[in-house]
């Protein structure tokens, strides 16, 4: 099989220290308000964590960010309490499950659709194609009710199956849209070189193009992942307790359950946190590819 | 585009339809590739899509139901809280993407000269990995009106005390009717004084904690020739006492700035109280006087912004939710820009062109379709809004902040199951989707 | 092909993701599951029934906590039985809802509203437990347990009862304005004025939770017309736009009509939920004088401030307006038992419920009130929770929460109806007689849809 050349980037030309220096300098104020900025931004964040730390007589009646001078306030108590809820470790599992399960579906049938898009001939591919790029904009309001009369039809009501099937469903037009345009940028003629070696098209799709289209694929997964990770609307309409779901359940008249709910709510953050950071690199590939050519 | 004979950019041309043996597998195969995509398309979204437009001329239950025309439509158009839901939603529309695209071009072009950017980068994408209804939880915390608690109102509150700082005694009310809040907060005695008159400025409202320090019991002074005299006390005592009257166990106000004003109205005098709260304007001319409390010891410190109140629960909901979106649209926009040819901004530049200039005429208009995916995108996504709603909204304000998918949600599935008006909201949100969807296609089109 | 050394940056990655994803699962299963894998004792223990029972509830975390104690003497009875408790917080009316159009519903749930109940038996949905009406006879009053009947059936047990009569106050603010615990309206009145002055608001208005302002309006209603033209009300017999309702609002008004006198102001009000306005008129230094709230603020305060009973805060029965036989009548709210299901494990499940014991396990766990016939008063914690409890046991009289027997979505839903209004009257307390003609078109609707 023929080798890819991967593309290299080339690295800027070295400068001289003072140069170096002399441009620092220049940019101070630049950099100083990207600083704050940056920290600006992580407020937020940090104000939910220190919230989740902070017993809650304290939270009710006084701002967060007093932890700073009293950091004696802070205990994990709440965070102890969390883990001792009954169904926690349930809604975490089930929430895992149909995140990986769907993002797998969405990979697999995506690739084998984008292929085909790319690669195969058919009448009508193009046209067709448009069809499903189309359907990008369906929002998944319009299949709520007709599926929820469908599973509990079929009797998959409030089964993590149906939920996966639905997340992949809708995460299909866009994931064949991405591995489409990244396929069709494989040079042709490794793919006629290996037709012409005999290669069928299942052969060459998994022995090439997957492989191939590794970084886009990746971005892809990720990208579902998260998604599907971070859904409410969904999960909650068929029933289905994850770990969101679990957390708006919290919600409650009699016992303010912000001691509950903060917690529960940074934790669930650390799984896609972890995502991200593993996998920065392939967010700017995936969102590059197929909007920037 | 004509029919069958379609170009795509890179090689492949799709061949007119081949008799050959290999062509016709190659159909098989691109069939058998594409099956479970048409699967799983066509029963999760084509299917539903035509279900739902039907459903939505019917009523409540069932499967269809009873029809009921255009009904649900007219539900949706006269019911206030689903016409609250549009209007907000077409603000949303109108704000988000050109907010999210605006912040994220700006630090797009802020990072590209800066080294670190990476992680600048990863710090503003970071909220894309946080679930919408977390953010909603964590900015539900920050809005707090009560400037103890929120941090954006205690950030206001010192930015606000910075210019109009608050008066020592922000909740005080008149004890007796003589005593009167004029406009803008401040209070005078009614009764005119004459020099040897005692006035007597009894106030209410006042928590102990709350008096200046060293406060002692008050005393109403005797008169005195040639001078007005008087007092400012907490005039309260357990049981509440006899207003206008000091008694024992009620005390006096030190350092309150007491105003003489002449019969015009102009402050003449000014003095402080004792910590007993005694006054004494000591050389009185002969003449008609009041006496009175200015404005500025009745002010009231800053209550805080009602983030979280009817008028700016949107504008709330907006901010938070551009925090999330600003990182994905300076990803893709640095993205962009750094697959920019430079050549074309050097020409430029040596052709006298200013930095501004080169911004507006050379570099925006080069952006152009890594902005519209951006906007684009955006459009979709505003129009989907629901969990950063539900989270950060408390329940008083649900119906302000309303918007149309949680109007759906609320509608199909929140007790009511009220699936035609459902249906009938869904169809809404798709028809005000189809522009996007249209955008997008001849976008595409254009790049085959 | 990816050079190596990028694939192995890939693969560490990976294993990266895959470790925080085991941590996490980890840790939460190493505290997390189940609590009612209870050791069997020397008391006779039924192992002869067993199966599973999904109960769907309100109760979430301190409360959750002490259900799980009930489950788990539950199951030194019946240790077979393995008892799911899933906390679906307030929204289990919605929930349920979707759950039962789904098909899906759990076997056993408890909901707040007896209106829901009703709904819910005449949909069909419910299984009627008069397997336990035998149990039920013995340990309540007839009364009491006439709350959980339907057309005559019995349907539902009220297991955790609320006296939702009560009014808490802050005894150093008190003492400080030199006021005694209001036992009359005027005396209410006369006492906000005087706390006022004194320096700090008189009310604390949970106002972003709307069914706490309909609570105060359902408490000033029974004791302005007692609880014969009450019931009336509560089952739309009489309409909304009617002069005792008027009168009834003008009295609320002057609780809720001085924005000064309310911890927060009327807009600070609205974004307080329960119990934070708790949280605040306990705190140091106080922001309000009282929450005239049912007994379940004392276990707010117990367990998130740092005031102690007597000293620091204490309760007394909601002022008398009119003077007769209702004058001190009890409202409560509570936690009624249904089932969607029936089969020898909930059978159990829901008699032990009906028991003494049962009660006694929550009841010494203080936020619990129980219309058990003979149970002696000192099963509850402390002297607070005895007086605000007393009144129910072996309660002969009472009515129930008047929002909470409402159809939901005139009843029971956020923003909308009862609660909706109540908050809209908040911000304009002159403007009763719109307000009326809402709660009256809201509730026409909801009775015409049975919802």
């Amino acid at each position: 099989m023929a080798a890819v050349a991967e593309s290299v980037r080339v690295p800027p030309p070295r400068e001289s220290t003072a140069a170096k220096i002399g441009r620092t300098v220049a940019k101070s104020p630049l950099q100083i308000l990207l600083v704050v900025i940056g920290l600006l931004w992580l407020v937020p964040t940090i104000g939910l964590f220190i919230t989740s730390i902070l017993p809650r007589s304290e939270i009710t009646t006084t701002g967060w960010w007093r932890v700073f001078a009293h950091p004696s306030l802070a205990t994990f108590s709440n965070y102890s309490t969390l883990f001792h809820q009954a169904g926690l470790t349930s809604a975490l599992e089930t929430t895992a499950i149909i995140a990986v399960g769907n993002t797998a579906l969405v990979v697999v049938v995506g690739a084998l659709a984008g292929y085909a898009f790319a690669w195969l001939e058919f009448p009508g591919r193009d046209w067709i194609f448009v069809g499903v790029i189309a359907l990008l904009v369906v929002p998944l309001q319009m299949a709520l009710i007709p599926m929820f009369r469908l599973y509990n039809t079929l009797g998959i009501g409030g089964t993590t199956l149906s939920v996966i099937l639905f997340h992949a469903a809708f995460g299909l037009p866009f994931a064949i849209f991405l591995l489409r345009n990244f396929f069709i940028g494989i040079p042709k003629d490794i793919l006629e070189s290996a037709r012409i070696d005999g290669a069928n098209e299942f052969w060459i799709f998994l022995r090439l193009i997957l492989p191939l289209g590794l970084p886009a694929i990746a971005s892809l997964a990720i990208f579902q992942f998260l998604w599907t990770w971070n859904d409410l609307l969904v999960s909650l309409t068929f029933s289905v307790t994850t770990l969101n779901v679990w957390i708006f359940d919290q919600f409650r008249q009699f016992s303010q359950s912000i001691d509950i709910i903060a917690p529960a709510s940074f934790f669930s953050l650390l799984v896609p946190l972890a995502v991200f950071f593993a996998f920065q690199r392939y967010f700017v590939e995936g969102l590059l590819a197929g909007s920037v050519k | 585009m004509s029919g069958a004979s379609v170009t795509a950019e890179p090689p492949p041309k799709a061949a007119p339809p081949e008799p050959s043996e290999q062509g016709r597998s190659r159909y098989r195969t691109g069939a058998l590739f594409l099956a479970p995509a048409f699967f799983l398309l066509g029963i999760w979204l084509v299917y539903p899509t035509i279900y739902t437009i039907i459903r939505s001329f019917f009523g409540q239950s069932g499967y269809l139901g009873t029809w009921v025309g255009t009904e649900n439509y007219r539900t949706l158009f006269t019911t206030s809280t689903l016409v609250t839901a549009i209007k907000n939603s077409a603000i949303w529309v109108a704000v988000v993407p050109a907010f999210v695209a605006a912040i994220g071009l700006i630090f797009a072009v802020l990072i590209e000269r800066v080294r670190w950017s990476v992680a600048f980068k990863t710090v503003v994408f970071l909220p894309m990995a946080i679930s919408a209804f977390a953010t909603g939880v964590t900015w539900r915390i920050m809005y707090q009106q009560d400037p103890n608690v929120g941090a954006i109102n205690a950030l206001s509150r010192s930015v606000h005390g910075a210019f109009s700082p608050a008066g020592v005694l922000p909740s005080a009310a008149p004890s007796t009717t003589s005593l009167q809040q004029a406009h803008g907060g401040a209070m005078v005695l009614k009764t005119p004084l004459h020099p040897g008159g005692v006035a007597l400025l009894g106030l209410t409202g006042i928590a102990p904690q709350d008096l200046p320090k060293g406060a002692q019991q008050a005393v109403k002074p005797a008169a005195k020739s040639g001078a007005i005299v008087g007092t400012v006390w907490r005039d309260f005592k357990p049981g509440g006492g006899k207003p206008g009257v000091v008694e024992r166990g009620e005390l006096g106000i030190p350092g309150v700035t007491v105003e003489l004003k002449g019969s015009s109205g102009k402050v003449l005098q000014t003095t402080s109280t004792d910590l007993n709260g005694t006054f004494d304007f000591a050389t009185v001319p002969a003449g008609t006087y009041n006496a009175g409390i200015g404005a500025a010891t009745f002010a009231h410190p800053f209550g805080g912004y009602s983030w979280l109140g009817p008028k700016l629960i949107t504008p709330s909901l907006l901010i938070a939710y551009i925090w999330i979106w600003a990182g994905f649209s300076m990803v893709v926009l640095a993205a962009g820009l750094s697959a920019m040819p430079r050549d074309v901004l050097e020409a430029a530049r040596t052709d006298g062109a200013t930095e501004w200039q080169v911004f507006r005429r050379v570099t925006v208009p080069l952006l152009a379709p890594v902005l519209s995916v951006v906007f684009i995108t955006m459009i979709i996504n505003v129009l989907k809004v629901f969990d950063i709603v539900i989270a950060l909204a408390p329940d008083s304000v649900q119906s302000n902040a309303n918007v149309i998918a949680l109007a759906m949600w609320r509608t199909a599935f929140s007790g009511n199951n009220d699936f035609g008006g459902g249906s009938a909201i869904a169809v809404f949100l798709f028809l005000l989707v189809i522009p996007v969807l249209l955008l997008n296609i001849r976008r595409f089109r254009r790049e085959i | 092909m990816r050079g190596s050394r990028a694939s192995r940056a890939r693969a560490a990655r990976l294993t990266a993701v895959a470790a925080v994803l085991a941590a996490v699962l980890a840790v939460a299963a190493g505290c997390g599951g189940s609590s009612n894998g209870s050791k069997t004792t020397t008391t006779s223990a039924n192992t002869s029934v067993s199966g599973s029972v999904k109960f769907w509830g309100i109760w979430s975390a301190a409360e959750q906590t002490a259900f799980q104690k009930v489950i788990a003497g539950f199951n030194k009875q019946y240790p077979n039985v393995h008892v799911s408790y899933t906390s679906k917080g307030d929204n289990i009316p919605t929930i349920l809802a979707t759950a039962i159009a789904g098909g899906s519903p759990p076997d056993v749930a408890d909901v707040a509203q007896p209106g829901l109940v009703k709904q819910l038996v005449q949909q069909g949905n419910l299984k009627p437990i008069t397997y336990a009406q035998s149990t039920i006879n013995a340990n309540f009053s007839p009364a009491w347990a006439h709350l959980g009947e339907v057309n005559g059936k019995l349907y539902a047990i009220l297991f955790k009862a609320s006296n939702k009569s009560t009014l808490w106050y802050n005894v150093p603010v008190f003492k400080q304005a030199g006021v005694a615990a209001p036992t009359t309206w005027s005396q209410l009145l006369s006492d906000a004025k005087t706390i006022k002055a004194s320096g700090t608001p008189a009310y604390s208005l949970c106002a972003s939770s709307g069914w706490t302002l309909s609570d105060i309006f359902e408490n000033i209603y029974l004791r302005l017309w007692g609880s014969a033209k009450y019931d009336q009300l509560s089952t739309h017999q009489i309409k909304w736009t009617e002069p005792s309702v008027t009168k009834a609002m003008q009295y609320m008004a002057k609780i809720i009509g001085d924005s000064s006198n309310i911890t927060g102001g009327t807009s600070g009000a609205l974004q307080t939920d329960f119990p934070t306005c708790v949280d605040k008129a306990f705190a140091n230094p106080p922001a309000g004088g009282m929450v005239l709230q049912g007994d379940f603020v004392g276990l707010e305060i117990l367990t998130a401030t740092k005031a102690k009973a007597g000293t620091g805060f204490n309760v007394v029965p909601f002022p008398a307006i009119t003077a007769g036989p209702d004058a001190q009548a009890v409202e409560t709210g509570g936690d009624l038992i249904i089932t969607f299901k029936d089969s020898p494990a909930i059978e159990a499940f829901v008699k032990y419920l009906a028991t003494p014991q049962a009660a006694a396990i929550w009841a010494r766990l203080g936020g619990f009130g129980t219309g058990v016939r003979n149970m002696p008063a000192s099963v509850y914690p402390d002297a607070i929770t005895r007086t605000t409890e007393a009144p129910l046991l072996g309660a002969k009289s009472v009515v129930f929460d008047l929002s909470d027997n409402q159809p939901a979505s005139f009843g029971a839903t956020t923003g909308q109806g009862i609660w909706g209004l109540f908050q809209k009257f908040l911000q304009n307390p002159s403007n009763t007689s719109s307000i009326q003609q809402q709660l009256e078109s809201s509730a026409t609707a909801a009775y015409k849809s049975g919802k």
